[in-house]
């Protein structure tokens, strides 16, 4: 560890310093929103509700610019955080509770000095599994929930308990380069875990098995700097965390969550504003607003991903033949590319939907054959960079065939821009999705999809305008979460592009 | 005084195989005369007796003996170590066949080094070149390929008649490529607009008025050739021109994509720069992160939420869009340029922070120049050009993305009339709608691209080289 005498670098090069500022930021941002929204302007009162909620935020807030100052404070004088000023993490840890995920994630990183890729896992796996409880959890103001409900919260709760044992355990036993033996069979469960959609459980299952069989000591370090690097930008781990958050839901909402309630019809329920029976209302057929934006998750989730991953691969196939053969393979691929190129996505999309007939299926391959050429592209433009580098060359003289060439050597080294790509066009297959579906193109209307939502929401705009502004608000930080994400996949992954 | 001109670019042109067909494709009306000319004086025999003395005396001369022992000195040393032994005729054999085919290489070498080459057509045709008369009295009939040489002759000319035959494909490419999936389409636009009640026979009249009973290759050809004559017949329903139509309402659609594009342009850059110039700042991350959130928002959301806020409760726009009243393009206007500021602004910070690391940007503070100098006069104008090009390809998406913002305001734009039409499928309003919008924008990309090429001095100077 290198030694930094500067008191002022040393603030600089703290990770929880850095943190504390951007989490007071947010606490902040949040706090100024309840204050505002706790005083009904246009009936003359408070509300109570939100008046609560401001306390609490306030309060955090307040802990937050403390422990802040305190970091300030040990560094200047024994150059590291004391064990005091860490304990003040343990308050922070509970306002999960209060849905506060920054100042929770913030707390956690104070409590511990031991770092590793571990234990944020563990740490997001648990805020997750608690997110997931407290949104499921909102279903028993319903008139009935589902035969499965009490057996998916029970489980739901056990396996939150598991988590926090985890995260004790890694505290205490995992360092950067080794895990103990007996960690093996926990890895083993945590990757079970994933049923339940928590790819944090996974990820930190994957990681422990690979440091406790202690096989392969160079892939361990590889995979342990990579999320080293993708975990140090404080944006790209909520990204990670809210659309990973997010999956997690659309998995568990078939257990906790009644279908029913978000597409029959309910005539006694006629747009209802918030309350605890309805969370977000009810729409002009009575149906709970709340589980049509949860189940409307699922389908954005599944467009979004297979419109990404279809074309990533047709045109990543095509870009590496063409940028590996070059002349006139790649001048035909790419002049016929350009003609796709020439039709703004969306419009490709129209006609392609005109044309079939608007339904899901259709909606993917619509949103699929206008993003190949941009894949292509990418491709053909890293394949040909390395296609001259020694490794290719040596391939070439040892007889690989061609196919192994392309499939074997270049395309798993030029895979990281494409990951970047893929990641940072998810979120604008999102907002094509919902566009279309705004416009009556995309899925059947009948299906909760958050653009769906907002269609019917934009009719009563004028009197519920809860309905056209809370699935809006789903869509953008479920993109905004994509773009984060994939700034810090391109910052981590891709050093050339910073 | 002999015309040299035609000559040197007709041989430079000629060079390549392909071109040198498409020389003559274009020129056919002259070369069809001078291709039989040349047949009838070919065969000339200086060359031939010429080419056979020098191999002869090649033959004789000290070289050939030398290339001889060389090779066999060459072909001894493989066979050793290849561990392979030769028979002694199988190894003179092998010597003499390479010593040969060097003796008539060297040959017609060194007779071009003297200026007489094999005669061929195109260095017959060459010399007809240099004669003014000829080319005075072939210069209409040749006309296609006198334009060629002319623009084949200059760099700038040559890229930029590459750049436009290039559009061209590519429109006659979408052009074929929408109305193929329009032609696959299962639905039916006959039974739409005549209702489940219409007998077969209306069906095929309606058909019939509309040509949709011809084949593929009549019906794209025809769909083509409207589209190149802006002639596309009239709409199924409401049977109004369908050219007319996209005219009347492609200006409303220019015009707010066109003031976004400005609007985008203003605030962008001069975000980006500073975004840039203090890095890592909070002003910065407060930047990035708010161009972040214009990045996610889908646009009829934020048409939604803006109508909400600003025209019903605080009213101060009008929710749609009325010709009369410019206050109602507003809304439109930040709606369709939101995310294209968003990403410019993006680009112009990384474009701009990857320039102020350039040793240009060092060697310009160290001359001593302040530090506002160093940022407009040289990173500013190196940040500017990738970022140019890319407003070009986000302005097509921009277009594209018209027709959800035309939706949200009402505005009866090129993009609504696309959405409308597509139920049906009225096929020739959906066909000109989409390819008419391709082509704006491939124009747009092409004269940057154009512009890009000219203005900036790398490109000019690599042009010229070659």
């Amino acid at each position: 560890m290198k030694f930094i005498s500067d008191a002022k670098l040393l603030l600089k090069v703290t990770q929880e310093y850095k943190t504390a500022q951007f989490t007071l930021a947010f606490s902040a941002i949040l706090t100024l929103l309840f204050l505002f929204y706790s005083y009904d302007f246009q009936a003359g009162h408070s509300r109570p509700v939100v008046l609560i909620f401001f306390g609490i935020y306030a309060v955090t807030t307040g802990l937050i610019v403390l422990s802040s100052w305190r970091i300030k404070k040990d560094l200047a004088s024994s150059r590291e955080i004391k064990r005091p000023t860490r304990l003040l993490g343990l308050p922070l840890v509970f306002t999960i509770l209060a849905g506060n995920i920054f100042a929770a994630s913030y707390g956690f990183m104070l409590l511990s000095k031991n770092k590793t890729a571990e234990y944020t896992f563990a740490v997001y796996a648990l805020l997750t599994q608690v997110f997931i409880l407290l949104i499921s959890a909102l279903n028993i103001y319903k008139p009935y929930v589902v035969d499965s409900f009490l057996l998916a919260m029970g489980a739901f709760i056990g396996l939150s308990i598991f988590y926090i044992a985890m995260i004790f355990l890694i505290a205490k036993y995992v360092t950067p380069a080794a895990a103990p033996k007996w960690m093996l069979p926990v890895g083993i469960i945590l990757l079970a875990a994933v049923v339940t959609g928590n790819i944090f459980s996974f990820l930190l299952g994957y990681s422990l098995i690979q440091k406790a069989r202690n096989k392969d000591a160079s892939a361990v370090e590889k995979w342990q700097k990579m999320w080293q690097k993708i975990l140090r930008n404080t944006m790209a781990v909520f990204g990670l965390f809210f659309i990973i958050f997010m999956f997690s839901l659309s998995v568990a909402s078939s257990w906790t969550f009644d279908y029913d309630f978000a597409t029959e019809n309910n005539y006694s329920a006629l747009l209802q504003t918030p309350s605890l029976e309805h969370p977000l209302g009810t729409d002009d057929y009575g149906r709970d607003l709340f589980s049509r934006i949860v189940f409307g998750a699922q389908i954005s989730l599944i467009v979004g991903f297979f419109s990404t991953i279809i074309p990533a691969v047709i045109g990543g196939a095509l870009g590496a033949i063409s940028g590996y053969y070059g002349k006139a393979t790649d001048n035909i691929i790419m002049r016929l590319l350009d003609v796709l190129y020439a039709i703004p996505g969306i419009l490709l999309a129209i006609a392609i939907i005109a044309a079939f007939g608007a339904n899901t299926t259709n909606l993917i391959i619509a949103l699929s054959i206008g993003a190949i050429p941009t894949y292509a592209r990418t491709m053909r433009a890293n394949v040909m960079q390395i296609s001259n580098y020694e490794f290719v060359e040596s391939a070439k003289a040892l007889g690989a065939s061609d196919r192994a060439i392309i499939f074997k050597h270049i395309v798993p080294n030029s895979l990281a821009p494409m990951i970047v790509k893929a990641t940072l066009t998810i979120g604008g297959a999102v907002i094509s999705t919902s566009s279309l579906s705004f416009l009556g193109l995309g899925v059947e209307p009948h299906i909760p999809e958050w653009g769906n939502i907002l269609k019917v929401g934009s009719a009563y705009l004028e009197t519920h305008s809860y309905v056209a502004i809370f699935p809006g608000l789903c869509i953008m930080l479920l993109v905004l979460s994509f773009n984060f994400l994939g700034d810090g996949l391109r910052d981590a992954l891709d050093p050339k592009a910073n | 005084m002999k015309n040299m001109f035609f000559r040197r670019h007709f041989e430079k042109t000629a060079a390549k195989k392909g071109s040198f067909l498409t020389l003559l494709l274009l020129g056919f009306p002259i070369h069809l005369f001078t291709l039989l000319f040349y047949l009838l004086k070919r065969n000339d025999p200086t060359y031939k007796q010429k080419y056979a003395q020098k191999v002869n005396d090649l033959r004789s001369s000290a070289d050939f003996t030398r290339w001889t022992q060389d090779f066999r000195k060459q072909e001894q040393a493989k066979a050793q170590f290849f561990n392979q032994s030769v028979k002694e005729i199988e190894l003179e054999a092998k010597v003499s066949e390479l010593a040969n085919e060097k003796l008539h290489k060297e040959a017609a070498m060194q007779l071009a080094a003297e200026g007489i080459s094999q005669p061929s057509y195109k260095r017959f045709f060459a010399g007809l070149l240099e004669n003014k008369t000829f080319v005075a009295l072939t210069f209409i009939p040749g006309i296609f390929m006198y334009v060629m040489l002319a623009i084949y002759s200059n760099p700038f000319s040559y890229f930029i008649a590459a750049r436009i035959l290039q559009s061209v494909f590519v429109i006659a490419g979408v052009a074929m490529l929408v109305f193929t999936i329009l032609y696959l389409s299962p639905f039916d636009p006959a039974r739409n607009i005549l209702g489940v009640g219409a007998t077969q026979e209306q069906v095929d009249n309606f058909n019939r008025i509309y040509g949709l009973d011809q084949s593929y290759l009549q019906q794209l050809w025809n769909s083509l050739s409207g589209l190149f004559t802006f002639d596309l017949g009239t709409s199924f329903a409401g049977k109004e021109d369908v050219a007319q139509s996209i005219i009347n309402k492609f200006p409303v659609t220019l015009e707010i994509a066109f003031v976004s594009l400005l609007m985008a342009i203003i605030i962008a850059i001069p975000i980006g720069i500073i975004s840039a110039v203090r890095p890592n700042s909070f002003i910065d991350y407060t930047f990035m992160i708010i161009a972040l959130i214009g990045l996610s928002i889908p646009s009829f959301w934020q048409g939604l939420i803006m109508i909400l806020t600003f025209s019903i409760d605080l009213k101060w726009f009008p929710a749609t869009y009325n010709p009369s009243n410019w206050l109602s393009l507003v809304m439109p206007i930040i709606v369709l340029g939101t995310s294209l500021t968003a990403s410019i602004a993006r680009m112009t910070r990384s474009s701009m922070l990857e320039v102020i690391h350039e040793d240009y940007i060092t060697t310009a503070k160290a001359k001593g120049l302040s530090g506002r100098k160093v940022i407009s006069k040289h990173a500013i104008r190196n940040a500017m050009i990738p970022i140019i090009t890319v407003i070009g390809l986000l302005f097509g998406g921009m277009l594209g993305g018209a027709s959800v913002t035309e939706k949200v305001f009402n505005i009866s734009g090129i993009g609504s009339y696309i959405v409308d039409k597509q139920f049906i499928p009225d096929i020739p309003a959906i066909l000109g709608g989409v390819v008419y919008i391709a082509v704006t924008i491939s124009l747009v990309n092409m004269i940057i691209d154009i512009l890009y090429n000219f203005f900036d001095p790398r490109i000019r100077s690599k042009m010229k080289k070659s």
